[in-house]
């Protein structure tokens, strides 16, 4: 499963597909740890667009908290939007949402990292 | 692979054969009438005529033998008989009159009545060519007679290999004298010229008169290029002497005179499987040397052999093992291939000699051999590779064995309880999972117990799920106070030894038997449900915390409720909830609330749990299960034993 990635102002956006569990946790985890931590060293906010992700299982969990680890050790930020029905209620039985802040939608994250973030969703 | 047939027949033979015996009478014959033939033969002008017949003998059909046989009946025949020349003579005289060549034949010992050398023409060595030369220490010659008539003289032998003749002796030595074969011998009278002896390319010599050469080996040995018999090269001897034959047909012929009479003539078997006259080899000996068809095998051939028995080999060697079985013995099969086409080819072109027949049955003896090891190899390695996956199925059989080991058996824990009814089931995903419960008496009202689900799955969860459920016991029992400070306290051991960021769901409760007064706390977990007796199922609660391990400082809060007599509680992993189809739909929460909510009242925590693992297995029927499955329901009867208990 690839990251679609995209950029607005200091905000990068990774957009999640399919099924998160096990099998592709790991190839998941090493592509989600490269981006937090290039956007970490840039001082931006990394949000996961989970619109596309269908499930996520407990290992998939682990990866989500390890990146969220690592963001705080590095004084950067990880925001979760636009989960789908099945992935909030995964996040709600986990409360995984006091791990990481859910939004909505994307948008809505980006305006909770700054304004030329969102500025910069509007005008795209 | 016969040689293809001259378009003239230079070459003929007069047959002494039965026919000529019949009418002329029993071999020998007196030596004028081989003299009649001879002149005969002789008003044809052949090229060159050769007397494949030997006469070392003097004739005693001679009018002088005669003549002493008859000295003493009559003097005056004798005596008139005496003056006549010898049938020798005659013969010698007949044959002056044609270029003619008589045989030589080598003996490996000396004979005694032809001491000195045979007559030969003369030859010229260039090099060493003579050096290789067989050498043979004694020989057959005709009687002086006879031999004084003859233009040259040539050597009679054909070699016989297995009682084939392969190879032709071309020429030979007799110590001082060197004489080529009659075959060569024959040409060069006819062309009337000299011979000439070399050393030629690969250790080869040849034999060069007029336009023609003949390759030989350094022994003076040919191979033969032979054709099949021609019948037609025959002229029966009788016709030659009857006159009936046109003589004038022999004019620039080679003509040879020889037997093919049964009990007379030698004969021969060539490579083609025919067996011909010894005449007739000597025939196609001509035949060859004047078309240059010659087979040449050089005295490199067996190491060429070997050199592509050995190349062919390593191939075979290097590439057998790497190939699968169909393409090695197509590599094989085709080697072979290029190897008879190459001894082909160099038949066909060059006159070369190579056997492709060593090199193949070798490469295909080092396949055999190479497919017999591979075999082997490929047993043994299947052999290893089953050990192996028995040793393997052995150890996580062993893993599970202990895990399951772990998990109480409520009905054994429990079994004088009365107050509650409890069952427990555990069902992993691939063998060893990182699911896990626990239930035992704190004192002798509280029941404690936990559903627990570490993140990940095998043996490394499974050796997880081990530590955190030790730890989870130990909490249980030592932290005096609520089931979330349980929780929290499990967090920061577990969090201790934690090198690889495991984290773990649990859901765990204490259960007052006395009072039906239920505890409990939610680290990240399923919620747990319950059903009231007349009541439907109600799924608790899900307040509660992260997973243990994910925030390392969360204090988890408890929840209180109060059952009624006759409720049970159901405890489950996402093994249940998050069960797959074969469409990829899962069980879900309300499939879980239908399910429950077909159990009757008086269902036991056996029954509930059984129910539950049926629907969620038929929901998934066919796809292979993706996390452990883990059941544990509660029926609490009340403070007494059921059935002194009045329902409400």
């Amino acid at each position: 499963m690839g990251l679609a990635a995209r950029t607005f102002a200091n905000a990068l956006v990774l957009g999640v597909h399919g099924r998160l569990d096990q099998d592709n946790c790991d190839a998941f985890r090493a592509d989600l740890m490269t981006h937090v931590e290039r956007s970490a060293h840039q001082g931006g906010v990394v949000i996961l667009d989970l619109s596309g992700l269908e499930y996520v299982s407990s290992a998939g969990l682990r990866c989500f908290m390890l990146a969220s680890r690592q963001a705080k050790a590095q004084h950067g930020r990880i925001f979760v939007a636009a989960l789908q029905p099945m992935v909030t209620e995964i996040f709600e039985i986990s409360h995984f949402n006091m791990v990481f802040q859910v939004f909505p939608t994307v948008r809505e994250a980006l305006a909770a990292s700054s304004l030329e973030a969102a500025a910069a969703f509007d005008q795209a | 692979m016969p040689r293809e047939r001259p378009a003239d027949d230079t070459v003929v033979v007069v047959a002494i054969d039965e026919q000529a015996l019949a009418r002329h009478g029993q071999w020998p014959w007196p030596r004028d009438r081989v003299a009649e033939l001879v002149s005969r033969i002789a008003a044809g002008h052949p090229a060159v005529l050769g007397l494949d017949i030997f006469f070392p003998e003097p004739d005693r059909f001679s009018p002088a033998s005669v003549a002493a046989r008859l000295a003493s009946r009559a003097p005056e025949v004798a005596e008139r008989l005496r003056e006549l020349p010898s049938n020798d003579a005659l013969l010698g005289e007949a044959l002056r009159k044609v270029p003619s060549v008589l045989g030589v034949a080598g003996l490996e010992t000396l004979d005694p009545r032809f001491a000195g050398p045979p007559r030969s023409p003369p030859v010229r060595f260039l090099g060493d060519a003579q050096e290789g030369l067989r050498n043979y220490p004694g020989h057959l010659r005709n009687v002086p007679e006879i031999d004084a008539g003859a233009a040259g003289h040539g050597l009679y032998s054909v070699d016989l290999e297995d009682g084939v003749a392969r190879r032709l002796q071309m020429i030979a030595r007799f110590d001082a004298a060197t004489v080529p074969s009659l075959s060569i011998e024959m040409i060069r009278v006819a062309l009337g010229a000299p011979l000439t002896v070399a050393p030629a390319t690969g250790g080869t010599i040849v034999l060069r008169f007029g336009d023609y050469a003949v390759p030989a080996q350094p022994d003076g040995r040919a191979y033969l290029a032979y054709g099949h018999t021609a019948p037609e090269r025959f002229i029966p001897a009788a016709e030659v002497l009857d006159g009936r034959f046109d003589v004038s047909q022999l004019k620039g012929r080679l003509v040879l005179v020889g037997f093919t009479g049964l009990g007379l003539a030698d004969r021969v078997g060539t490579p083609l499987g025919e067996t011909v006259y010894g005449v007739e080899n000597h025939a196609q000996a001509m035949e060859a040397i004047l078309q240059g068809r010659f087979l040449r095998r050089l005295p490199a051939a067996p190491r060429l052999e070997a050199v592509a028995l050995l190349a062919f080999g390593f191939v075979l060697f290097f590439l057998v093992p790497r190939l699968k079985a169909q393409r090695s013995a197509a590599l094989l099969a085709g080697g072979i291939v290029v190897l008879v086409g190459a001894g082909a080819l160099a038949f066909r072109y060059a006159g070369l000699l190579f056997d492709p027949v060593g090199p193949s049955l070798g490469a295909m003896a080092v396949f055999l051999v190479m497919q017999a090891g591979s075999l082997a190899e490929a047993q043994r390695q299947r052999q290893q590779l089953r050990e192996q996956a028995a040793r393997m199925a052995g150890e996580l059989d062993a893993a599970k064995r202990i895990q399951m080991g772990l998990l109480p058996d409520p009905s054994e824990v429990l079994a004088a309880e009365k107050r509650v009814d409890v069952a427990a089931l555990l069902e992993p995903a691939r063998t060893v999972g990182g699911d896990f419960y626990d239930c035992f008496m704190l004192d002798d009202r509280r029941l404690f117990f936990v559903v627990a689900d570490v993140s990940g799955k095998g043996l490394p969860a499974s050796l997880f799920m081990a530590s955190a459920k030790s730890i989870l016991k130990s909490a249980a029992l030592t932290v005096q106070g609520s089931v979330g400070g349980v929780l929290a306290r499990a967090q920061d051991e577990i969090h201790r030894e934690n090198p690889e960021s495991l984290f773990v769901t649990a859901l765990a409760g204490v259960l007052d038997l006395d009072t039906g007064e239920l505890e409990y706390a939610n680290a990240g977990h399923e919620p747990a449900w319950s059903h009231e007796p007349r009541g439907r199922p109600e799924r608790l609660d899900a307040s509660g915390g992260p997973p243990l391990c994910v925030l390392d400082t969360y204090a988890y809060p408890s929840t209180r409720r109060r059952l009624v007599p006759g409720e049970w509680l159901l405890a489950l992993s996402d093994g249940a909830t998050e069960a797959m189809n074969g469409a990829k739909e899962f069980f879900g929460a309300e499939r879980l609330r239908t399910s429950l909510g077909w159990l009757g009242e008086a269902t036991s925590a056996v029954e509930i749990i059984g129910r539950v693992r049926d629907d969620v297995r038929r929901f998934a029927a066919g796809a292979e299960p993706a996390d452990d499955l883990t059941l544990l329901a509660i029926r609490w009867s009340g403070p007494q034993a059921p059935g002194t208990v009045s329902e409400r």
